[in-house]
């Protein structure tokens, strides 16, 4: 079991602390600058009454329909690519000029193409999140061990088989690592795209209060949109011990 | 050489989606506004180029990454440091940082905006805020990676601990700390974008989407092509100082062929 991280505990307590007596103290900071009791108040208040529902879920669907579908287009491309040479020679140069722009960038392309409605988001956060994906299923495609290939030709597998049994396990760690990393770039890309143009999400609530001085609701909505960031990682490092174990059982050194 | 292992391939097919885009555009499969023909596209990037005003923005853009940038990389490092070898700071600082990092830094636009107003101090802390978590995880992991018996050595020949950190902590983490700082060269760019994008006036984020607001779409890839070409000469630029730096540790890992 593990020992409760108490120094931790007393360093965020003391986060709290401070952030409540500095706001209280000076009054002339109200405006913008509430006491984190009232935020929690204000939390709680918008998670009862459920208006802050409505735009965290929207946020989330934007955000699992578009990571999904990266995760499913980038990991079938990076195998494809890894794989077979010569496409991956045919679109290198199309890859390298792409992949450097800052995926921002898109948002209006797709405002133009797509409108203002989900389709845009989705395809944002889609066209963002699939290059750490892409990058590092071609990546762990290749590296898998020229062994493990000649041992499957060895026994005679077919192709079909030593796809599912050789390739896709020896890739998968750096496909899980290129996983891990666009979980956080999906979720910038909605709240972004729903900044800059929407009229639900958590992104468009927080900069609607800020722009309508409602500073206890601006301040609990980033609250949320933390408390979500912060589930989702766990959510995915349990999913990944879970899927992973075998391999972290594989290559797990004896300690010191 | 066959065309199989050839790299020509790839150049000939980028020249040949070119003509598709231009023909597209010419022909009028698509909408002629949406998708202008690549010759308009270069042309217009040309004149402002020439005139000025694109580099003028991205000028103004590139100056506030360069300096969130730097805020975070010196004081993720540091931090991460200190957090990687003494296992006290380390304790007392991950509860904080593992809830802070999980916010989306587009999300403490409009926060710091309440502080910071619509200037450049709030760009250079976005980009400052987005830019420390990676070179501090990495950082972190860096020097706890180091050889427990280097750091030995070091203390059994009466290296101080901060000559420790110096001398042997700092060059054992370094490739990891250089992986952060990559991975942060790019998030610098996308936070300069979004904090542009969502409350500025000027910079080439906002000069995008100010093109696409009053449908000056040309311009708009225009600003597109020229955010990705700097993406491009970053990373090259990132690449080559990597190299430079990093030499002994590649001479001295390079395993023989």
């Amino acid at each position: 079991m593990r020992r409760v991280p108490w120094s931790g505990l007393a360093v965020l307590a003391a986060f709290v602390i401070v952030w409540e007596a500095w706001a209280r103290t000076r009054g002339e900071l109200a405006a913008f600058f509430p006491p984190a009791s009232r935020v929690l108040a204000t939390l709680w208040q918008l998670l009862a009454s459920g208006e802050l529902a409505e735009h965290t879920l929207a946020t989330l669907r934007r955000f699992a329909q578009g990571y999904a579908l990266a995760a499913a287009l980038s990991v079938g491309a990076g195998l494809c690519l890894g794989l077979w040479r010569p496409l991956y020679n045919l679109l290198e140069p199309l890859i390298e000029l792409l992949r450097p722009m800052p995926s921002p960038a898109t948002i209006p392309i797709a405002i133009l193409f797509l409108g203002i409605g989900d389709e845009m988001k989705v395809a944002v956060t889609v066209y963002a999140c699939s290059w750490p994906i892409l990058l590092n299923t071609i990546d762990g495609v290749r590296s898998v061990d020229r062994v493990l290939f000649a041992t499957a030709a060895t026994f005679r597998l077919t192709p079909w088989a030593r796809f599912w049994k050789v390739v896709l396990p020896a890739a998968s760690p750096q496909i899980v690592t290129g996983l891990r990393v666009s979980l956080a770039i999906a979720l910038i890309l909605v709240v972004t795209s729903e900044m800059v143009v929407s009229n639900d999400g958590l992104g468009y609530y927080v900069l609607e209060s800020q722009r309508t001085f409602q500073m206890p609701q601006m301040y609990a909505a980033v609250v949320a949109l933390g408390m979500i960031g912060y589930v989702l990682n766990r959510l995915f490092l349990a999913l990944d011990t879970w899927a992973m174990a075998w391999h972290k059982g594989l290559t797990r050194r004896e300690d010191l | 050489m066959n065309w199989r292992e050839s790299r020509w391939t790839g150049v000939a097919f980028l020249i040949l989606l070119a003509l598709l885009w231009e023909a597209a555009g010419r022909g009028g499969w698509v909408h002629k506004l949406l998708f202008p023909p690549a010759s308009a596209i270069l042309s217009t990037f040309w004149d402002l180029l020439l005139s000025g005003e694109i580099l003028r923005q991205l000028g103004v853009s590139l100056w506030r990454a360069a300096m969130g940038y730097a805020l975070a990389a010196v004081v993720a490092v540091a931090l991460g440091v200190a957090m990687g070898y003494w296992r006290r700071i380390y304790e007392a600082c991950e509860i904080l940082i593992e809830l802070l990092r999980a916010v989306p830094p587009p999300a403490v636009i409009p926060l710091a905006m309440v502080f910071l107003g619509i200037g450049d101090a709030l760009k250079v802390f976005i980009i400052f805020f987005a830019c420390f978590f990676p070179i501090l995880i990495n950082t972190i992991d860096g020097v706890r990676g180091a050889d427990p018996v280097l750091i030995r050595t070091a203390r059994t020949f009466g290296l101080s601990r901060l000559q420790t950190v110096w001398k042997v902590i700092l060059p054992v983490a370094g490739p990891s700390i250089m992986t952060g700082l990559r991975i942060a060269t790019a998030i610098a760019l996308i936070l300069t974008v979004i904090s542009e994008m969502i409350g500025a006036t000027s910079g080439i984020g906002y000069f995008i989407l100010g093109s696409q607001r009053t449908l000056n779409i040309t311009q708009m890839y225009a600003g597109i092509l020229m955010l990705a070409l700097t993406g491009y000469a970053i990373n090259r630029a990132f690449l080559l100082v990597d190299a430079r730096l990093m030499a002994w540790h590649k001479g001295l890992t390079r395993r023989g062929e």
